[in-house]
């Protein structure tokens, strides 16, 4: 059978050595990160995708995944031990599971945590096996027309479904598109928009700008609140959980794994919306709902496998179709198109090495995460200790080398400079720089395809929608923004993303 | 407290959005637009700056029509923008451009240590005995990584 080839194929990939050496590495790093607040997976990645050059394909995919479920792990770490959350995905492990840590059930816990993220991890990896073969077969059929369609469609979801006023976050995508028409024409060779600066020919960096609106402007807004201080004493004991631990969180696992792996697919789900989805069904299904909150097992079993489910599963639109489901994974088509491969829907029959290591390294991560994670929990608490005022200047200088990186010129520094500036602005005036950055890493395919599709139809725009598969996609997008506008639709979503936020 | 009269969020980012999409209609006039079948480098960015203006002229309008809105019917009160500190500010920004002006003159060793303790100055809590090893350490260990083991091509030391 196919799918059993084809896991087979990147099982074989995910084991090579040098690999296994990568997504260790990258899940450490993803873990660390996870444990710091402050530093989230997004200035990670960019920070590190310079120095994937050297890597092949493969690996560096593979590593850079393992950062992003990594972070999601050692979010839940901090989370149950010190009550701050590393990473927004465990806002939620907060509620229930600081509260068993205070009754001396820290190490039940994190086993519980560590247990349900690898079972959700390893049910996800299947589900994504699963999906990606009727994906491909479809995404076969795609021309430029349907190519362009469905780059609006993931543009427009990614925007209506993440948090932030859907009117600014159009406007950011529109100015990340704008950004990313910088640079030399490709088909006529005008330079555009780069106002005689030699470096903008080819256009800007993502990097820069990722670690500009996201790293350093993230720094200086946590700057201007006041320290808080934390404190780390905590005795972790009895690591593996009784059986009626086990026996009550099981079918919250269950039930997690699954809200995750659909919740993950959706673009702009990002990594807040399947734990929070999830606590809130196991309240309302629990027999006894006053238990959560005071240290109710199910209310940690359940978010950490539906985070975790849904990292992983936020892969199939890019794996498959080449669109990405968040501002993390823009970073990953552009950390492929580095590589010099081309995002889209061929990607899957082009590079099935590439698409289902990644896909096997995923499991194997995951089994890594559990082997690894609980004996080094003493080391991820210590790092917490690290205070602030000590770890930002170092954040600061690593990004600045970073940047440097990526071309080997100072211009790319001068340009996080600009953007660390307007990622402060952006904040301060509550907009979401997310979607600029989708904007930007999907700009220049969209222009491609608009024109391809346009110089193929003669001008006509009528071609989006009298082919089926592009006129259906269009007709979701419209469907979606038009439910935006309706006012009982408009208050459920504020409802739900409140509860985010 | 007075409420603000108009919402300075949406009338911020909205004249930022004008500001860039006119900025981009100057800068990119004298491309070649062509039409639809056939377009020139000049139609996308038209077609893009174009919508930017738009969103950027309706946000101008709501911050003023919806401040309107919420004093009729103040239920919920327009979040503020925080003062701006500018400590924060201005030493991460600058520490950024004295790495930029200083690593390829004088090498990566002294650019660290440089720019380390100028974003420590980002707040108040930092104590120079602590911050000169930190950024000492820091340099060796950035030279190390990037240099011996990354090998990035920028000088150690001044040349």
């Amino acid at each position: 059978m196919d799918l059993f080839d084809n896991l087979l194929l990147g099982l074989s990939t995910a084991l090579e050595l040098n690999n296994l050496g990568l997504c260790l590495l990258g899940v450490l790093i993803g873990t660390a990160i996870g444990v710091l607040p402050g530093i989230g997976p997004i200035p990670t990645v960019a920070l590190l995708l310079p120095f994937t050059f050297g890597l092949s394909p493969p690996g560096a995919m593979i590593m850079l995944a393992g950062i992003f479920y990594g972070a999601q792990y050692g979010g839940s770490t901090t989370a149950i031990l010190v009550n701050v959350p590393g990473e927004t995905s465990s806002v939620v492990t907060c509620l229930d599971g600081h509260e068993m840590a205070k009754q001396g059930k820290a190490g039940t816990a994190l086993a519980i945590a560590a247990i349900a993220s690898f079972f959700a991890g390893t049910m996800a990896t299947v589900v994504i096996a699963l999906l990606s073969v009727p994906l491909s077969v479809l995404a076969l059929k795609f021309t430029a027309v349907e190519y362009f369609s469905l780059l609006v469609l993931g543009l427009i979801a990614a925007v209506v479904l993440a948090h932030g006023s859907v009117a600014k976050s159009l406007a950011m995508v529109l100015l990340g598109l704008l950004l990313g028409l910088v640079g030399i024409d490709v088909s006529s060779g005008a330079a555009r928009m780069t106002f005689g600066i030699p470096e903008l020919s080819d256009g800007l960096d993502f990097v820069p700008i990722a670690m500009g609106l996201f790293g350093l402007g993230e720094i200086i807004a946590n700057l201007e609140r006041p320290a808080e201080r934390r404190v780390v004493s905590q005795k972790v004991r009895d690591l593996i959980p009784s059986r009626v631990d086990l026996r009550a969180a099981f079918p919250a696992v269950l039930r997690g794994t699954a809200l995750g792996s659909v919740l993950g697919v959706l673009p702009g789900g990002g990594a807040a919306l399947p734990p929070f989805s999830s606590y809130a069904l196991e309240k309302k299904l629990a027999k006894d709902p006053s238990r959560f909150g005071k240290g109710a097992i199910e209310g940690v079993a359940g978010p950490e496998a539906a985070n975790n489910a849904g990292a992983q599963t936020s892969f199939i639109p890019l794996l498959t179709l080449g669109i990405p489901a968040n501002a993390l994974m823009a970073l990953m088509i552009g950390a492929l198109m580095m590589q010099g491969i081309q995002p889209g829907p061929q990607i899957m029959t082009e590079q099935p090495k590439l698409v289902w290591g990644v896909i096997a390294s995923m499991w194997v991560g995951n089994l890594m995460l559990l082997v690894i994670n609980l004996p080094l929990i003493g080391l991820w608490v210590s790092m917490l200790k690290i205070p602030y005022r000590l770890l930002f200047p170092a954040i600061v200088l690593f990004c600045c080398i970073g940047t440097y990186g990526i071309a080997n010129n100072l211009f790319n520094v001068w340009l996080m400079l600009g953007c660390a500036g307007i990622g402060y602005f952006f904040i301060k005036i509550g907009v979401e720089p997310a979607p600029l950055l989708l904007g930007l890493v999907l700009g220049p395919q969209l222009e491609e395809n608009f024109r391809r599709a346009m110089l193929l139809s003669d001008g006509n725009f009528a071609v989006f929608l009298s082919r089926p598969i592009s006129a259906i996609l269009l007709g979701v997008t419209a469907v979606m923004l038009l439910a935006m506008l309706s006012p009982t639709i408009l208050r459920s979503r504020k409802v739900a993303l409140a509860e985010e936020s | 407290m007075t409420r603000s009269r108009i919402d300075w969020r949406d009338l911020l980012f909205g004249l930022f959005l004008v500001a860039v999409a006119a900025g981009t209609l100057v800068a990119t006039r004298n491309l070649n637009v062509g039409h639809a079948a056939d377009m020139g480098a000049g139609y996308m960015p038209r077609v893009v700056s174009l919508a930017l203006l738009a969103f950027g002229l309706f946000f101008c309008a709501r911050s003023f029509w919806r401040a309107g809105l919420l004093r009729a019917r103040p239920v919920q009160a327009m979040l503020p923008i925080e003062p701006v500190q500018l400590r924060p500010l201005l030493a991460v920004l600058g520490a950024v451009g004295v790495f930029a002006l200083t690593a390829e003159k004088l090498g990566l060793a002294i650019a660290s240590v440089v720019t380390v303790i100028l974003a420590s100055y980002a707040t108040r809590e930092g104590r120079l005995r602590e911050t000169v090893p930190f950024a000492l350490l820091l340099s060796g260990a950035a030279v190390l990584l990037f240099i011996k083991v990354l090998a990035l091509p920028v000088p150690v030391w001044p040349r």
